[in-house]
């Protein structure tokens, strides 16, 4: 019997821990979102600090990017859906000049604001520590999504998965509902 | 056209964009058997290009016009002039979630090009420089568009 029961146990403790491995392990959740201020393609500022007490959703982007490319009119439907909620969607290009970030993004129509990390540190703040190591820090968080709260404290942070791609941005926008409806 | 036996693995000789961590030969190597051909004759580069497991380039020609199709650009001698590159057909990467495939590389393939020398072309080993340049994405990241040079040796006999 007892045999039987330690059988049992490590069976279900086996298959706990396949379904645990295969959902994706949010990096950097509940941490405060590292600060930024960036120039945007409009000529504007944008702080983070600026924007607490609102949801700010933001993309990580390369305008040669094909991830980022077949989500960018998801994004710019979620802009618009969500931001009489309160909530507001940043794109950061990472490491491109303005010239070439205003021409290939002017196909998307944006009514959100694009900035520009030109030198990759924004990016490579967000880079979760032990993600890709090999890759230059700037690298890791390209065609990633985030959902910072009205605190400043990451509560969605998705980073790319081609197999399971969601340019539709379906996770994100539950984690957004979510939030939105437990204020 | 008399091709070596041996293979030449062209070291990647210098990185043009982005400041990496992940140098351009973990991704992609580059092997160009070494070209013996006779002074005014014809013959065919065939460089290997092997992409690292889990990796894909963009193919040579891409649908969409933002992104960075794999190129191999030659820095021609005035004695030996290249022609038309030829590249594998195209694998579709299905980008999931959406209805868009990618043209890509992945894994190992040959890229053809032909040259021609000129009669006059001095007898001995010629260098041509020359950059291939691509993006490449795993399935966890897209990495910046680079470019690594590398030799191709072609000896006139």
């Amino acid at each position: 019997m007892k045999s039987i029961l330690k059988s049992l146990f490590l069976i279900t403790a086996a298959i706990f821990s396949i379904v645990a491995g295969a959902q994706e392990v949010q990096p950097m959740l509940g941490q405060t979102a590292p600060s930024f201020t960036l120039k945007a393609i409009d000529g504007k500022t944008y702080s983070l600090e600026q924007l607490r007490g609102k949801y700010v959703v933001i993309h990580f982007a390369a305008t040669w990017c094909p991830f980022c490319n077949a989500e960018a009119p998801y994004l710019q439907e979620l802009s618009k859906n969500y931001r009489d909620k309160g909530v507001e969607v940043f794109i950061v290009d990472v490491k491109e000049d303005k010239a070439i970030v205003e021409k290939s993004l002017a196909r998307f129509n944006f009514s959100f604001p694009v900035l520009l990390d030109e030198d990759g540190a924004v990016s490579t703040k967000y880079a979760p520590d032990g993600v890709q190591p090999d890759l230059a820090r700037h690298e890791v968080p390209l065609a990633s999504n985030l959902i910072i709260d009205k605190e400043g404290k990451i509560r969605f942070y998705s980073l790319l998965n081609t197999t399971s791609f969601d340019a539709k941005l379906t996770k994100l926008k539950e984690k957004l509902d979510s939030l939105l409806n437990s204020k | 056209m008399i091709m070596m036996n041996w293979s030449i693995i062209i070291a990647p000789v210098f990185l043009l964009m982005g400041d990496k961590k992940l140098v351009p030969a973990d991704i992609l190597k580059i092997t160009v058997p070494e070209i013996v051909v006779s002074a005014g004759e014809r013959a065919v580069i065939k460089m290997e290009v092997e992409i690292k497991k889990g990796y894909h380039i963009q193919a040579n020609k891409v649908k969409d016009g933002l992104l960075i199709p794999t190129t191999v650009k030659i820095d021609e001698d005035k004695n030996i002039t290249t022609g038309r590159q030829e590249f594998p057909p195209a694998k579709k990467f299905k980008l999931e979630g959406t209805d868009d495939f990618l043209d890509v590389f992945d894994g190992v393939f040959e890229i053809t090009i032909p040259i021609k020398t000129v009669a006059k072309t001095p007898k001995g080993e010629h260098i041509l420089d020359a950059k291939f340049h691509y993006q490449a994405c795993d399935n966890r990241t897209c990495l910046f568009p680079k470019s690594i040079g590398f030799s191709i040796s072609i000896k006139i006999i």
